[in-house]
């Protein structure tokens, strides 16, 4: 085993133990425990009153446009990690790459700023 | 058996990529699994570069792999942003139903 | 050796797997569950190939973000889902018919190639030795594939508009907030009125 995979060990047995506590615990339960199950104890309980709607209801479609947008920034960082690793490396133009590619996505953010689509209302 | 190769990588993507060429093909109706099967022929795309990156020694299969996961993370926010327009225009997301525009 | 080998298999069976359960399940939910599953194992296999920035990014970026986004839509959309299953059994005989030959074809093709030797010296960028993943990753990233890190900015820069043209509305008759207006107020535009003790205004 190579040198990078043995760093990743523990992340593997803590894996291991991870999964097998938790599939130990669902197995024991359903095995141990006295199962009577009907539908008071079976309907979902919400503070002693009656469920108000299922929790399955639609979301609004504004959300959806957030989560777009923390996407595309999501992977703006993701490109930065590597150029703030190796960033002795690879010299100005390196730098000046990484400049042009945040420009690129700042004229978007301004875009985005200007259309209003940051608002709540 | 023990020994694993680059065959056994290709293999793997191999089947993902059916997987999702499958999922394509069986589900008619709902747009949105066509979405995650076409996320599933990426990802298979991108074990294969990374496997030949790792088996060959040579970083450009990481590079690209890169680019691939950016144009596939694009192509899932464009299309859901279609698909929540057309739903709101139609009120289904059945592919049968896409048919406007067909003369 | 052995416990690579292991490893391998079953992040390898467990991605198979999920992978079927995402195409095949009845509630787009659990397909979209199944999709997380299917990435944290291929990110195992990336890290089990060395690539470890790589498998960061699939956790982050897919996990973190696509799968969220997908749940978001399957949220949002209020459709009779057990509708939408209908057509399956129809189109699965074929479907299986096409899936095994393609699958058969492509084993058949990438067990039986062979690979020359020397095609690893052809490479473009050889795997420096000494430094990390990401390391290695940043630099050539920024530098030798300077056009294609600006393309994903642009594809990047394309999909946010995209996005924005597609889904934003301007609603009617909302009040916006308007911070420069707001700040901007002071004591001559509030009129300060006494008001007596029970007479009211």
């Amino acid at each position: 085993m190579n040198e990078l995979l043995r760093e990743y060990l523990p992340v593997l047995i803590f894996i291991i133990v991870a999964a097998g506590l938790s599939g130990i615990m669902v197995i024991a339960s359903l095995v141990l425990a006295r199962q009577k199950p009907d539908s008071e104890k079976l309907s979902p309980y919400e503070c002693g009153f009656e469920a108000f709607d299922d929790a399955r209801r639609q979301f609004d479609v504004r959300f959806y446009l957030v989560s777009i947008l923390f996407i595309i920034f999501d992977l703006e960082v993701a490109f930065l990690f590597p150029w703030a690793v190796s960033l002795s490396n690879i010299g100005m133009f390196g730098f000046w790459s990484m400049m042009i590619f945040l420009g690129v996505l700042t004229i978007g953010f301004i875009y985005e700023w200007k259309k209003g689509a940051l608002e709540w209302e | 058996m023990w020994e694993i190769t680059l065959t056994h990588y290709l293999t793997v993507a191999a089947i993902l990529f059916t997987i999702g060429v499958f999922g394509i093909f069986l589900n008619r109706k709902n747009v949105i699994i066509i979405l995650m099967s076409v996320e599933l022929i990426l990802l298979s795309v991108n074990i294969n570069l990374v496997a030949f990156s790792s088996f060959l020694g040579d970083m450009v299969g990481q590079v690209f792999a890169m680019l691939v996961l950016t144009v596939a993370a694009a192509e899932a926010a464009i299309g859901l942003a279609i698909l929540v327009v057309y739903f709101r225009n139609r009120g289904s997301i059945a592919v049968e139903d896409l048919n406007v525009m067909k003369g | 050796m052995i416990v690579q080998a292991l490893s391998f298999y079953v992040f390898a069976a467990v991605l198979i797997v999920s992978g079927v359960l995402v195409v095949a399940n009845r509630n787009p939910v659990y397909s979209v569950l199944f999709l997380i599953l299917t990435f944290f194992n291929a990110a195992g296999l990336f890290v089990l190939l060395g690539a470890e920035f790589l498998a960061m990014m699939l956790v982050v970026v897919y996990v973190g973000a696509v799968a969220v986004l997908f749940l978001f839509v399957v949220m949002m959309l209020d459709i009779n889902f057990a509708e939408l299953r209908q057509g399956f059994v129809r189109y699965a005989g074929i479907g299986a018919v096409v899936g095994i030959v393609l699958v058969a074809e492509i084993i058949f093709v990438v067990s039986s190639g062979a690979m020359s030797p020397a095609a690893g010296a052809l490479g473009g960028s050889p795997m420096p030795a000494g430094v990390t993943n990401t390391e290695a990753l940043g630099n050539i990233l920024y530098t030798d594939y300077f056009y294609l890190f600006q393309a994903a900015g642009v594809v990047l820069l394309i999909a946010m508009i995209g996005a924005i043209v597609l889904t934003h509305r301007e609603r009617e008759g909302v009040r916006r907030q308007r911070i420069a207006a707001q700040l901007a107020r002071d004591r001559r535009s509030v009129e300060i009125k006494k008001v007596p003790t029970g007479t009211g205004i």
